[in-house]
């Protein structure tokens, strides 16, 4: 099995191979596994600015709506 | 804000003033179109009219007061749509830069000026769609 595979090399792994680890279902049921930190700040991050730029991308028809209906509010 | 100060020192301002005392609301938005042509007014990616150069004293009041109506325009449509008003006013920011003509300026932090050159793709604050 792929799985039993990437455990089996797990004692001299490499930082990427840790990383694999962690989408191992198996795995993350295992309690005291280090390598489930690692990758958790820069995922969080990403997830802000998507939701961010989600509103953003929500609201342009109606900022659009906002500047056609007070053009001397918005000059060009 | 830093760019309201930058603009408050220029004495000339006081002249202009009085030469331009009865103001309708036509000249209005034509001493703003002429302060933006010249760089000296721009947008800013929060959605608001920002001062650049030294302007006026009737032309900062003016801007300040659009961007007041602005400001409740923003307001009325962020609790139409359960946003807040800094969310639909930078969404509206995303518009009003992707529109900013070649010579005129914009601003995407709100404090350093850029001025958009000819052959310069239109501004695009972050996160903003497109």
């Amino acid at each position: 099995m792929k799985e039993t595979h990437l455990i089996s090399e797990t004692a001299g792994a490499s930082a990427r191979r840790m990383r694999r680890l962690l989408f191992i279902p198996l795995v993350a049921l295992a309690p005291g596994c280090i390598q489930v930190k690692a990758p958790e700040k820069p995922i969080e991050i990403n997830l802000n600015v998507n939701v961010r730029q989600e509103v953003l991308v929500r609201l342009q028809r109606d900022a659009q709506e906002l500047i056609e209906a007070n053009p001397e509010l918005f000059p060009q | 804000m830093s760019m309201i100060a930058k603009a408050l020192v220029a004495p000339a301002a006081l002249l202009a003033v009085l030469a331009a005392v009865p103001g309708p609301a036509v000249a209005q938005s034509a001493a703003v179109t002429a302060a933006i042509n010249a760089g000296d007014v721009g947008e800013r990616a929060d959605g608001y009219l920002g001062i650049r150069g030294s302007v006026s004293a009737e032309v900062r009041g003016q801007v300040e007061q659009m961007n007041i109506k602005r400001r409740a325009l923003y307001t009325e449509k962020a609790a139409a749509r359960g946003v807040s008003v800094e969310e639909i006013a930078a969404a509206t920011g995303c518009q009003t830069l992707r529109r900013v003509a070649t010579g005129h300026a914009y601003t995407l932090d709100g404090s350093s000026w850029r001025v958009r050159g000819p052959g310069d793709p239109p501004p695009s604050p972050p996160n903003c769609p497109g």
